[in-house]
C-alpha cells in the first residue's frame, strides 16, 4: 500500500516537473528566436513566402468564417432584440462582438489551424529527417532560416487578416440586415459608423499580435522538438493547434480584462 | 611511420564518452585523422557509429572527453566560431537530409551560396559541374528531392557535401542503398576527393567492399568502444572474431586481386 502510494506521489511529482520543465524550454525558445529575429542576416525571400502563405491563402478561409459570423449575429441579435428598437442594436452588437471578439479570435483559430499546423508538421519533418541537423553544418542557422520568417511574417499578417476579417464581418451583418431584415440601409450603416470605437481597433490588433505571436510560436517550438519519426510529426502538429487554441482563448479573456475590465 | 607522424593531425579524438538516460553508447574513444587520410568506421547497427559522428560536427555533446579539428576544441566551443570550423567540412546524413522545400540544384550549393553571391545561372552551372561526376542526369537540377529516386538523393547528398571542395569530409553511409555501379562511383568520387583535394575523409559504412576501396585505416567499433583498428589489409589477416564476421560474406581476393 505505502508502495502505492509513494509511486503514485512520485509519478505525479515527475508529470509536474516535465510540465515545469517544457515551461522553461519553451520560454527559452521564445527568448532564442526573439534574439535571432534582431540578427542579420534576414532572409527575405523566406519572409515572403511566408507572408504569401499565411496572409494571402488564409484570406478566403478567414473571410468565410467571419463573413457567416457577422450574418448569424445579426439575426440572432434581430430575433432578441425585435421589441427595441433593432435597427441600431443590430448594428452596435454586430461592430461591437466582430472588432472586439470575433474577429480576431475566429481569425486566430482558423489560422492556428490551417497555419499552425502546417508550420509544426513541416518543421518536425525537417527535424526527424535530419534537415535541421544538415542546416547547422551548412553555415546556416536554422533559428534565423526556418523560425524568424515564420514568426515575423505571423506578426505581420494576422492584425491584417484580423483587420479585413473584420471588414468582412460587418459586411456580413449589413447583408443580412438589409437583405432579408429589410433595414433601411443608410441608419444600418450611420449606426455602424456611430459606434465604431478605436478603442475596439486597438483591442483587436492587440490581440491579432499576440495570437500571431502565439501560434507561430508554439508551432515552431513543437515542431522544432519533434522526435520519434512520423509518431513525433503527428503530436507536434495535433499538441500546436491544441495548444495554441486554448491559449488564444485564454489571452482573449485577459486582454479583454485588460482593456475593458 | 616517419611519414605519418609528419602529417597533420586533423581530427582528434580523445577519451569521448556518449550516454543517453544512462545508456551508454560510446566509451573511451580515442582516434586521429590524419591529412589526406580515408578512414572507415565500422560496426553493427545501433553501435553508436552516427552518434560518433554527431560528436564530431557538434550536434551532440559528449558527456566526457575532447574532440579536436584542425587543432581547435571543438566541445563547448563557442556556437559561432563552431560554425566557422563547420564550414570546412563536407558532411552527408544517413538518410541525405535534403531540404525538401528546395531544388535539386539549389541543395548542391546551398552552403556556397550562402558565402557568396551568384545567379540562377551560375549557381546551376556550378550544381551541374558537380552532379556530372556522380553519373547523375542534368535534367534533375530543377526537380524537388521528392521527384527523385532515394539512390539519386543519396548522391545529391553527396554532391551537397563536395560542393566547394573541403578538405574534411564525412559521410554516413553513402553507399547504402545504392546498387553496385553506383556505389564503386562513390568509392571512386570518395577517393579522388581526398586525393585531388589534399583532403581527408571519415566514412561510416556496412558495405565492406567499399571499405576495402576507399579506406587507408579501419575502426571497428564494438560494445561501445573501438575494440580494433588497422588498415584493410590488416583486417583481413586479422583473427578478431567481429572483425571476422565483417568480412565472412566476402571474398577478399576479389578486392585485392
Amino acid at each position: 500500500m505505502l508502495d502505492f502510494f509513494i509511486n503514485f506521489v512520485g509519478a505525479i511529482g515527475k508529470k509536474f516537473i516535465n510540465f515545469i520543465s517544457n515551461i522553461g524550454h519553451f520560454f527559452t525558445f521564445f527568448a532564442n528566436t526573439i534574439y535571432w529575429m534582431f540578427r542579420p542576416p534576414w532572409y527575405f525571400k523566406k519572409i515572403f513566402q511566408q507572408i504569401i502563405d499565411i496572409g494571402y491563402f488564409s484570406l478566403p478561409v478567414v473571410g468565410l468564417t467571419t463573413f457567416f459570423s457577422g450574418m448569424v449575429l445579426a439575426l440572432q441579435t434581430y430575433n432578441g432584440f425585435t421589441e427595441f428598437n433593432s435597427e441600431t442594436t443590430v448594428a452596435r452588437v454586430v461592430l461591437t462582438s466582430i472588432t472586439r471578439e470575433l474577429g480576431p479570435v475566429l481569425t486566430g483559430l482558423m489560422v492556428a489551424g490551417r497555419i499552425g499546423a502546417k508550420m509544426a508538421a513541416e518543421i518536425a519533418t525537417m527535424r526527424v529527417t535530419e534537415q535541421i541537423d544538415a542546416l547547422g553544418t551548412l553555415g546556416t542557422r536554422p533559428m534565423q532560416y526556418l523560425i524568424a520568417p515564420k514568426i515575423i511574417a505571423s506578426l505581420v499578417c494576422i492584425p491584417l487578416l484580423v483587420l479585413i476579417g473584420n471588414t468582412i464581418g460587418i459586411l456580413g451583418g449589413y447583408v443580412i440586415a438589409i437583405y432579408k431584415l429589410n433595414f433601411n440601409p443608410n441608419l444600418y450603416l450611420y449606426s455602424t459608423m456611430e459606434y465604431l470605437q478605436l478603442i475596439d481597433i486597438i483591442q483587436g490588433t492587440v490581440k491579432a499580435v499576440v495570437f500571431g505571436l502565439i501560434i507561430s510560436m508554439v508551432s515552431c517550438y513543437f515542431g522544432f522538438n519533434a522526435t520519434k519519426g512520423a509518431e513525433g510529426v503527428g503530436f507536434a502538429t495535433t499538441s500546436s493547434v491544441v495548444i495554441s487554441s486554448v491559449m488564444i482563448l485564454t489571452s482573449t479573456y485577459i486582454i479583454t480584462a485588460l482593456f475593458f475590465g | 611511420m616517419k611519414n605519418k607522424l609528419e602529417k597533420k593531425i586533423i581530427i582528434k579524438v580523445t577519451d569521448l564518452f556518449k550516454s543517453f538516460n544512462n545508456n551508454v553508447v560510446l566509451k573511451n574513444i580515442n582516434f586521429q585523422l590524419l591529412e589526406g587520410e580515408s578512414l572507415a568506421i565500422i560496426g553493427e547497427s545501433g553501435s553508436g557509429k552516427s552518434v560518433l559522428l554527431k560528436n564530431i560536427i557538434g550536434l551532440l555533446l559528449p558527456d566526457k572527453g575532447s574532440i579536436e579539428i584542425n587543432n581547435v576544441e571543438m566541445v563547448n566551443l563557442p556556437r559561432n566560431l563552431k560554425e566557422k570550423i563547420l564550414l570546412d567540412l563536407g558532411i552527408t546524413f544517413q538518410h541525405g537530409a535534403l531540404f525538401d522545400s528546395l531544388k535539386i540544384w539549389e541543395n548542391i550549393i546551398f552552403k556556397v551560396a550562402n558565402k557568396e553571391k551568384m545567379n540562377v545561372k551560375q549557381g546551376k552551372q556550378l550544381a551541374l559541374s558537380i552532379i556530372k561526376q556522380l553519373g547523375l542526369q542534368p535534367d534533375i537540377l530543377d526537380l524537388y528531392p521528392s521527384e527523385i529516386s532515394g539512390g539519386m538523393q543519396k548522391r545529391v547528398a553527396i554532391a551537397r557535401a563536395i560542393c566547394g571542395n573541403p578538405k574534411i569530409l564525412l559521410f554516413d553511409e553513402p553507399t547504402s542503398g545504392l546498387d553496385p555501379v553506383t556505389g564503386s562511383l562513390i568509392d571512386k568520387l570518395i577517393k579522388t576527393a581526398v586525393r585531388t583535394v589534399g583532403g581527408s575523409a571519415i566514412t561510416i559504412t556496412h558495405d565492406m567492399a567499399s571499405v576495402c576501396r576507399i579506406a587507408d585505416k579501419v575502426l571497428l567499433i564494438d560494445k561501445q568502444t573501438i575494440s580494433w583498428s588497422g588498415t584493410p589489409e590488416e583486417m583481413f589477416k586479422s583473427a578478431n572474431p567481429k572483425i571476422q564476421e565483417f568480412i565472412k560474406p566476402i571474398n577478399s581476393e576479389i578486392f585485392f586481386k
